[in-house]
């Protein structure tokens, strides 16, 4: 900070020079402010807005009157030699905590290294919950695929029957309103994107689930599923979505033309086994998680199409 | 030896005497708070989806995540909607009053544990912007935020010019609040709503102690020991925490850079084309493909935004070329905003850039709002944040902001003004009065000055 207050000081002759605005109101008021004898004397005699900007100004000059008096009274120098030690006790714990604090998150998102192979646990130990960041945003490559994410239904029909619906491409919803808006929601932006994600990073390529997160996101997914689907009226008039499939839709985005390199423009597909659901969508969590090493047997392989 | 011996006594003068930065931290305070108070009000009518009962990542699967990470969120304390509505109103509420600098260090930690509920509640709704926010708001309770350009600045004027007119000012709103926030935290913890990941707890009742303190020692004599003391050690941790807020910005430009230069994207000078054609990150698609349709524009882009990250930390030994580079930062900023359609992220990271920008800018900038609004007729009457009924009132209520364009010899007095102010945040509950306000007239005001 040292240097940016130092720095004011040093500027504020330029600062007011460079400044616009009309200089009648505007020279009131430094004079006002600026001799701090005078400012009690020149405010009433302002009138109207000058009068306003007048006081505005001139209030913080004014109380730097007895700062300074009382400045002695603050501060480390104020304090007998007992407190002063309690003082400096304050100063080398806060800086030592700094430092620590900083240090740890450096760690925490520095590469893989020396001090991490042997420290990693007290790092994530301090780091998470709360501190946990991540700004690899487009790095160390910004993503280079449009990942669409695509799901479809089984629905029980009022007659009994079972219909399978088409393929409802989720992202492309979210894409068009996304399109043209200013400010595009987390629902759209973040949320299908990022359970997608989740699900990917917690499942191995055999699509099995990894630890209690891979199960999580296998929820998560169904109960966006279901949300997407009421949306689109899938189900149909009394019909009750019984079963749920999401598949992946991976392009390659078209390398810049001046680079003259070239990149596959077929899609790859990955498909995930079709997972029952219930229809209760705040009850059914539970069961669903059990049941679902049944349902993904049933499905078998999804594999990429 | 003797010089060594100096200049540690100055620099201990320097981290005790006053909270530095005071501009900074009220400008970073106020572009949190607004970033998160947009966003609230933006996701409205989202945010059952977002963070409520019905959405998909229901009251379960929260419960289970959190039962694993141990992060902080008030919102699993019930899986009732009223809750999550109350839950939802507060943290819309304290963005609001941390924005105007309302009793700021009460009112922070409100901010803190709307941003960790909300946020820890729903993690995977997030992007960086809500990572910068969440750590800034846990950040931010460590320090004196509203020295200036807060309702708590104007109350502690009003508080002085009642006492040099020898009226007995008291304080009501402090210790009620006070009082409230301890009773909240004494059930929350003894019904178990704590028994996650230690740190935000221990902060909690940490900031309640002292917000205690505060007030037990500001009903000792104005020049006493142990006032000092408390003033110095709130002076260390707010300076602690400027630091750390300024080092985390620099962490989060040096990551972004030194991962980017190992992107074979960034190296070949094509990586800000593919951003541009994601699905995702393309509200403006005519304009995404004007800005990538010259192949030596993207490249000097690509080139010059690593080169800004990595060299960031480093200018900051140089004045001149820091604020060329956060000037450059923050446009880039500004057009993320707009051609990703990360209007919330770029808000937050403006914010975070600003804590580095210089005092007599910012001072110039509060300058122009005050004029500005002084300007504005209809608001006059109608916008004062608090309850001010004249326009001196509402001179007062900015009256912080100018000071700066008023003298040359203003500097010095900043750290001064800043050490001076330090004792009147929210949090010395009981000396300042609250009710004071409502004597503090206009002109009075020019006579503030000695305390007494």
């Amino acid at each position: 900070m040292d240097a940016y207050d130092k720095g004011s000081d040093a500027r504020q002759g330029l600062g007011r020079d460079g400044r616009e605005g009309p200089p009648g109101p505007d020279d009131a008021a430094e004079q006002t402010g600026g001799s701090d004898g005078t400012e009690e004397a020149s405010a009433p005699g302002e009138t109207g807005e000058t009068g306003k900007t007048g006081e505005t100004v001139e209030v913080p000059e004014a109380r730097e009157v007895p700062v300074a008096p009382s400045g002695p009274r603050t501060g480390f120098a104020a304090l007998s030699p007992r407190y002063q030690v309690g003082a400096v006790a304050a100063l080398v714990a806060v800086a030592v905590a700094v430092c620590a604090h900083i240090g740890l998150v450096f760690l925490h998102v520095a590469p893989s290294n020396t001090l991490t192979k042997e420290h990693g646990s007290a790092v994530d130990e301090w780091v998470f919950p709360e501190f946990e960041q991540n700004w690899k945003l487009f790095a160390p490559n910004p993503l280079q695929q449009n990942v669409a994410v695509q799901v479809r239904a089984e629905v029980g029909t009022a007659d009994g029957g079972i219909r399978t619906t088409g393929w409802y491409d989720l992202s492309a919803e979210d894409g068009r309103a996304i399109d043209g808006n200013p400010l595009p929601s987390h629902t759209v932006q973040n949320e299908l994107r990022r359970a997608w994600d989740f699900f990917v990073s917690s499942h191995d390529s055999e699509d099995r689930p990894v630890g209690l997160r891979g199960s999580l996101s296998e929820t998560y997914l169904r109960r966006i599923a279901l949300l997407r689907l009421d949306r689109n009226g899938a189900a149909g008039p009394g019909g009750v979505v019984e079963r749920v499939q999401y598949r992946s839709r991976t392009t390659n985005v078209e390398p810049p033309p001046w680079s003259g390199e070239k990149v596959s423009d077929r899609p790859t597909y990955r498909e995930l086994p079709w997972w029952s659901v219930t229809p209760e969508r705040n009850d059914g969590n539970r069961d669903d998680g059990n049941r679902k090493d049944g349902a993904r047997k049933d499905a078998g392989e999804g594999g990429a199409a | 030896m003797n010089g060594i011996a100096l200049s540690v006594s100055r620099g201990i003068a320097r981290a005790t005497g006053a909270a530095l930065g005071p501009y900074q931290t009220a400008v970073i305070r106020i572009g949190f708070a607004a970033t998160w108070l947009l966003f609230l009000l933006r996701e409205l009518p989202h945010r059952d989806e977002l963070y409520g009962p019905g959405g998909p990542w229901s009251h379960d699967l929260a419960e289970q995540m959190v039962g694993d990470n141990g992060a902080f969120t008030a919102l699993l304390w019930s899986d009732g909607r009223a809750w999550f509505e109350i839950v939802y109103a507060l943290a819309v509420l304290s963005s609001l009053l941390l924005l105007l600098g309302w009793r700021t260090r009460t009112v922070s930690v409100l901010f803190m544990v709307g941003v960790l509920s909300l946020q820890n509640r729903s993690v995977f709704m997030g992007d960086g912007g809500d990572n910068v926010l969440h750590l800034m708001s846990i950040y931010l309770v460590l320090t004196r935020c509203g020295q200036v350009w807060s309702l708590d600045a104007r109350r502690a004027r009003r508080a002085d010019a009642a006492r040099a007119r020898g009226e007995r000012v008291v304080d009501r709103v402090g210790p009620v609040l006070w009082c409230v926030f301890g009773f909240l935290l004494l059930t929350v913890t003894l019904a178990g709503g704590m028994d996650g990941d230690w740190l935000v707890p221990v902060l909690l009742w940490a900031v309640w102690a002292a917000l205690g303190l505060w007030w037990a020692v500001g009903r000792l004599a104005e020049g006493s020991q142990p006032r000092i003391l408390l003033d110095v050690v709130t002076n260390i941790v707010h300076n602690g925490a400027l630091v750390v807020i300024m080092a985390e910005a620099c962490l989060i430009y040096a990551t972004a850079g030194w991962y980017k230069i190992q992107g074979s994207r960034w190296q070949d000078g094509t990586a800000v084309y593919y951003p541009l054609h994601l699905d995702y990150f393309s509200p403006w698609p005519a304009l995404s493909d004007a800005l990538a349709a010259s192949g030596t524009m993207v490249m000097l882009i690509t080139y010059g935004t690593v080169a800004v990250q990595v060299a960031f930390p480093f200018t900051l030994f140089n004045r001149r070329v820091k604020n060329v580079l956060l000037a450059v930062m923050m446009i880039e900023h500004a057009v993320i905003a707009v051609t990703l359609g990360l209007p919330f992220f770029s808000l937050a990271m403006i914010a975070a850039d600003v804590v580095f920008l210089p005092t007599s800018f910012l001072r110039r900038a509060g300058g122009w709002v005050a004029r500005g609004r002084a300007r504005l007729p209809g608001r006059l009457s109608a916008g004062a944040p608090g309850s001010g009924r004249d326009g001196g009132d509402r001179g007062g209520g900015t009256a912080a902001v100018p000071g700066p364009r008023t003298e040359p010899g203003a500097g010095p007095g900043d750290g001064k003004d800043s050490g001076e102010d330090s004792g009147r945040d929210g949090e010395d509950a009981g000396k300042r009065g609250g009710d004071a306000g409502e004597r503090g007239e206009g002109s009075e005001e020019t006579h503030v000055g000695f305390r007494a």
